[in-house]
């Protein structure tokens, strides 16, 4: 089931959803628009260890990781 | 008057019991433990084998095809490596908010490999003159194990 991966100060927050139901999968892509228009960076993994930025909503992607924009420390 | 009860045996070892429960279930599912959970599945499997050796692994930057070395930590943990293999330059960047080394690490690595001008360009150099301490090891490797509820990385 394709999972949407929220990185925070918990380790991370994961929202599974089944790409067949219409419904969640508005719901996913809602949470997709939202986070990256608050700065968060989406990828996905296309093979081990290798992975994509995206910018837009990938349904069929297995596993989409979200970590918030980055800054100097 | 304070009064202590004496615990039955019984009910002692089962409340021993309980808290050996409860502390292997919290450091099963502590942020952390999480956190290198998902990195840990992320990672080539060559950064898998170098991170769980030596609580660091090196990754290559998409634009200019530099080296870089990300360690175990929050900050001032990503060093530019020069052709020998040595720490040339630190660049500190990381993602807002506080989140755990494994999930920074993560952030870094998609970063360096996906975007690696915009990362440099907010980042923060630093003369690579201290040790990074790689001091976690030990936990590191019993969660790319799988000893701390992970699961190790699917090939």
């Amino acid at each position: 089931m394709p999972t949407q991966i929220v990185m925070n100060h918990n380790g991370d927050t994961r929202y599974h959803f089944d790409a067949r139901n219409a419904e969640a999968l508005a719901k996913a892509e809602e949470r997709f628009k939202q986070l990256t228009g608050e700065g968060f960076t989406a990828a996905v993994r296309t093979k081990p260890g290798e992975v994509i930025k995206i910018n837009s909503f990938n349904p069929k992607a297995e596993e989409t990781v979200f970590f918030p924009r980055l800054v100097g420390g | 008057m304070l009064g202590f009860r004496r615990v039955p045996i019984a009910c002692r070892s089962r409340l021993k019991a309980l808290r050996g429960l409860y502390a292997r279930y919290y450091n099963e599912n502590t942020p952390e433990v999480r956190g290198l959970r998902l990195l840990g599945a992320w990672l080539s499997p060559s950064q898998f084998e170098q991170f769980n050796a030596e609580a660091h692994f090196d990754v290559v930057g998409c634009a200019t095809g530099r080296r870089y070395r990300i360690h175990y930590g929050t900050q001032a943990n990503v060093h530019e490596l020069d052709d020998e293999g040595g720490l040339k330059m630190g660049w500190c960047f990381v993602p807002q908010g506080r989140l755990v080394p494994g999930d920074v690490m993560l952030a870094q690595k998609i970063a360096l490999e996906t975007s690696e001008s915009r990362a440099l360009s907010v980042a923060i150099r630093f003369a690579p003159n201290r040790k990074v301490r790689d001091d976690r090891l030990a936990l590191i490797r019993q969660v790319l194990s799988g000893g701390s509820n992970g699961s190790r990385r699917p090939n």
